[in-house]
């Protein structure tokens, strides 16, 4: 399509603008990050008199007894494991919904609904459970009930990616004599990437970000970020460092990002592909 | 077969170190702050002379939602850990899961008897006192200094004094002080009142809807006579010291004597506001002692921050206590070692190192001598034993309930959305319920 | 042949069905037994049953519908926010992030940041003191308002849910947006149609599956949202931030009384899949 050089550079400014005002909150925890405990008492300003790198080097500093490495990768491995299993498990049941109408009554509201659910209400019952199976403070088990909470996203944003799918091409090749699961791989997976690509990243965020389930059913070994992360700030009497909040919060979104980035660029390649094929 | 036997053999060690550090004791905690730094010191002491099966490793929770994932692991019967943090107002909730304990006689010495009252409930031992909380009032020595030799401030003194609180009153020294004296003060050092004002507020009010909040409140209606229930265990919340208590803290606010948003302020929002050199009073916890008086933290108040108890009421100076410490978890697998622990943890030498650490627990003069370093731990023990209070049945299995209803309460009155009247109502009856 | 490839579609969604089977079976039996049962952390093995009276209790508690209000209230206000203005930048800002399509991950950033953190965050950014938006107030406009009191509380939380959760809705609708076909469009160009003209009668219909969806989590996700309003207000001035969540939350862990918070959920749940049934037929309807 043809651009209009004014209007690009609108959409620049509105983008900027967008940026700016959706992130605020993380520009101050970023500049806040660097400013001493002093600093932060004195000057709330967006600028910084003395950065310093104290906070990140506290946190560091304190790695025997609270290792933030150990927390960001049991973050990693339940809330990837979650994420991917969610969608591994949505991805063929969206299709047996979307072409075959098996489930479309029940199953998937029955998921999405799920959503619903103030989760606190499981957290007893499934420790109970997990109790049972040796799963409390495990990575899988972890692992497992980010799974389940992701999941009614999952089934959701891939079903309807494959609804907006061209039914010819599959009609085609099942004329040429591909079998389900060819077409299936072959031919539906590549064109609903980009929505896969969307409900992982979304899953891992969400996994990412949860909270409650990893404080009730983690004690040591599968403790997360959102719940570490305290140990780092907490003073005295309910007292917060936040410079070193700060820090941690900063050090927290980061695998995120990198993992949103890396998958970003999937899901550009693949709707700029999508947009041009169907 | 030589490897299948080499394997097994790795696989036994293997088993015997895992058997070997699941007798240790596991001792559960609070991150970050002194409370950690004293824990880990004690510990460390201890297992430089304890037996191998007898040796403590601890582990921590995260601090906000501490007491719901404490409850859930207790009533599950979990063994992830042995010993406990406890706290005085959650006891008669945990003590179901939790093991009475026997201190050795030599406890009484260490702590004296009111404050391991703190750890007792339906009158058994339940853990051992190594932290005391209460509140101090703090205040900026600099504006009082003035406020108690200027002529001119005194007379405007006079005037707001008369204005808001009905009668003509002269500054009094801050150890000295009733709650009229403190408002007034308040009111003196609030721009909105007096522009002359050199700080912005004269108070920090802490109004949010938080149980712990209530504990900060509670000494001021205490010192007019306030209890939960009477002797025979009526609640009287509905009460003209609650009232006269509650009137003051909104007549506070409405006047913008303390920060606007003070309907959402807890601990950390009142230390910024001190720390922040615009504030001349505030009802808070010891625990921000160090903070407030360090240059690195509060550059703008070091060193011009003191602290008394809280002022007095017609029924004389109160401050409300509770006690932080360790108890035994009812499903433990390693009761033996831990009671060896515990009864460690008692003993003057152990708190020694805790206080050294940074933790504050309330000790004997014995102790405290020996740590001129921390000479807020002498003021600890003495304002307990004089001012210290704990409400009737605060103590109960429903006590951190009963602090919510009245935050709930209280909150709305003072936010405008419940009369007087109601709110007290509403208390009366939330409290009947959780107390009968 | 035939027969097997009857069955296959059977097959595709055994595995989701038999993970939840297997994960929530146990659990959710276990709810249903609490929703009848008197049931504290001191009987989590022996619960008393007791029938439906901690429904009728649900049904008649106060608090439960200010809570279920206001948590209404909220959803509403912050889930349509979150959808046009999503809507807009997923329209507006298509030609460049689809030249530069990293620039999506910059406007996905709010939303990396766990909300129970985010709360913490802005206690410090909306302190009069030490924050940095009063700061600014009072340097340009000479005062600053009270964020979180009773006045303001309903639109500060709601401006904080909308910041952190519109990326949600810009990401799904761009993708949505930009896998339409610009043949379509540019068919519908050279016949004299406008941009707005092209954005109302095609990109729109073809995106509305896709707006429905994003509009019920949205909905669904502000309705229960718990974290940040709870670290931030916590249940509010006399309860005036109580959503249902932190109500559920409070009479499970502090009143102690699950089967009360399981029958609150259950009933939470029902009224939730009406509307979501409802919203599936209105997606279906024009898919």
């Amino acid at each position: 399509m043809r651009q209009n050089p004014l209007m690009m550079f609108l959409r620049i400014v509105v983008f900027a603008i967008a940026v700016f005002v959706l992130n605020f909150p993380l520009i101050a925890t970023l500049l806040t990050s660097f400013k001493s405990d002093a600093e932060i008492s004195a000057n709330p300003a967006l600028w910084i008199d003395q950065p310093t790198l104290a906070n990140y080097a506290g946190i560091l500093a304190i790695r025997d007894r609270f290792d933030i490495f150990h927390y960001l990768g049991n973050s990693v491995f339940a809330a990837g494991v979650g994420a991917v299993l969610a969608t591994l498990l949505a991805f063929p049941a969206a299709y047996a919904i979307v072409r075959h109408e098996v489930g479309e009554r029940w199953l998937l509201p029955m998921v999405t609904n799920l959503r619903a659910i103030p989760l606190i209400i499981f957290s007893i019952p499934i420790y109970l459970v997990y109790q049972q199976l040796h799963l409390l403070d495990t990575k899988i088990g972890l692992a497992l009930i980010l799974c389940l909470v992701n999941l009614p996203l999952v089934l959701a944003l891939i079903v309807n990616g494959i609804r907006s799918l061209p039914i010819e091409v599959e009609e085609a090749a099942r004329v040429d004599g591909a079998n389900t699961f060819a077409i299936l791989t072959r031919i539906v997976l590549p064109m609903a990437l980009p929505a896969i690509a969307s409900s992982l990243i979304l899953a891992f965020i969400y996994s990412w970000n949860e909270f409650l389930f990893g404080l009730i059913l983690t004690t040591q070994n599968a403790v997360p970020m959102t719940v570490g992360a305290s140990f780092f700030f907490s003073a005295s009497g309910g007292g917060v460092q936040w410079g070193i909040a700060s820090a941690v919060m900063i050090i927290s979104t980061l695998p995120p990002l990198l993992i949103s980035l890396v998958a970003y660029r999937y899901i550009g390649r693949s709707l700029a592909a999508g947009a041009v094929k169907g | 077969m030589k490897r299948l036997k080499s394997v097994l053999l790795a696989l036994a060690a293997l088993a015997a170190a895992s058997t070997s550090s699941l007798a240790d004791v596991t001792v559960l905690g609070w991150p970050g702050g002194p409370e950690e730094a004293g824990l880990r010191k004690a510990a460390e002491a201890y297992n430089g002379t304890a037996a191998a099966d007898d040796k403590v490793k601890l582990i921590f929770f995260n601090r906000e939602g501490f007491w719901d994932k404490l409850q859930a692991d207790l009533a599950a019967g979990s063994t992830e850990f042995d010993i406990n943090l406890l706290a005085t107002y959650a006891i008669g909730k945990y003590a179901p899961f939790m093991e009475p304990i026997t201190l050795p006689a030599s406890a009484k010495d260490v702590f004296g008897e009111k404050t391991l009252t703190t750890m007792q409930y339906d009158g058994k031992q339940y853990g051992v006192p190594t932290d005391l909380s209460m509140h101090f009032m703090y205040y900026r020595k600099d504006l009082i200094e003035k406020l108690l030799t200027d002529k001119d401030w005194q007379a405007k003194y006079a005037e707001i004094s008369e204005k808001y609180l009905g009668k003509k009153l002269t500054p009094v020294d801050p150890d000295k002080w009733t709650w009229d004296d403190w408002a007034a003060t308040a009111l003196f050092f609030t721009k909105a009142v007096n522009p002359e004002s050199p700080v912005r507020y004269g108070t920090v009010l802490q109004m949010k809807n938080l149980l712990f909040n209530m504990m900060v409140f509670g000494s001021l209606p205490r010192s007019y006579g306030a209890n939960w229930t009477d002797a025979s265990g009526n609640v009287t919340v509905d009460s003209p010291a609650y009232r006269t208590a509650l009137e003051l803290y909104k007549k506070l606010y409405d006047a913008g004597a303390t920060p606007k948003d003070s309907l959402s302020y807890e601990f950390a929002e009142t230390n910024a506001a001190l720390g922040s050199g615009q504030a001349a009073t505030a009802l808070q916890w010891n625990a921000a002692a160090a903070d407030l008086n360090d240059a690195t933290k509060s550059p703008a108040i070091a060193g011009k921050i003191e602290a008394v108890a809280p002022p007095a009421g017609p029924d004389g100076r109160f401050t409300h206590i509770h006690g932080l410490g360790f108890g035994l978890n009812k499903a433990s697998t390693h009761k033996d070692s831990a009671l060896k622990f515990l009864d460690w943890l008692a003993t003057a030498d152990a708190m020694e190192i805790y206080a050294k650490a940074g933790g504050s627990p309330a000790v004997s003069d014995a102790i405290t001598a020996k740590l001129p370093e921390r000479p807020d731990l002498a003021k600890l023990g003495a304002f307990a034993n004089a001012y210290g209070f704990v409400m009737n049945g605060a103590t109960s299995a429903n006590a951190l309930s009963v602090y919510e209803a009245q935050a709930k309460a209280f909150t709305g009155y003072w936010a405008g959305t419940l009369t007087l009247d109601a709110a007290l109502a509403q208390a009366q009856a939330d409290m009947t319920k959780l107390l009968k | 042949m035939e027969i097997a490839d009857r069955r296959i579609p059977y097959l595709l969604v055994t595995p989701l069905t038999a993970f939840l089977l297997a994960l929530l079976a146990v659990p959710l039996a276990i709810d249903l037994v609490y929703s009848v049962s008197r049931v504290t952390f001191e009987t989590l093995r022996a619960p008393r049953l007791i029938g439906l009276g901690n429904f009728v209790a649900v049904i008649q508690d106060a608090g439960f519908w200010q809570a279920l209000w206001f948590s209404l209230k909220f959803a509403v206000a912050a889930s349509v926010a979150q959808l046009v203005l999503g809507l807009f930048l997923a329209v507006f800002l298509a030609p460049l992030l689809k030249k530069v399509p990293w620039l999506m991950a910059l406007l996905m950033l709010p939303m990396m940041l766990a909300p129970a953190l985010v709360g913490l965050m802005y206690r410090l950014v909306l302190h009069e003191f030490v924050g940095v938006v009063p700061y600014y107030l009072y340097l340009y406009t000479g005062d600053s308002p009270a964020f979180l009191d009773a006045a303001n509380a309903f639109r500060t939380l709601v401006t904080i849910e909308v910041l952190q959760w519109t990326p949600f809705a810009l990401l799904i609708l761009y993708s949505a947006y930009a896998g339409i076909s610009d043949d379509v469009r540019e068919a519908a160009a050279i016949d004299g149609a406008g941009a707005l003209k092209i954005l109302r009668h095609i990109d729109l219909p073809l995106m509305l599956p896709t707006i429905v969806i994003t509009f019920f989590f949205r909905f669904i996700d502000s309705f229960r949202v718990f974290d940040n309003v709870y670290v931030l207000t916590g249940s509010g001035a006399g309860g005036s931030t109580t959503t249902i969540s932190i109500f559920i939350y409070e009479a499970f862990f502090r009143r102690n009384d699950i089967g009360f918070a399981v029958a609150a959920s259950l009933i939470f749940l029902a009224l939730s899949f009406l509307v979501l049934i409802g919203l599936l037929r209105l997606g279906r309807r024009h898919a």
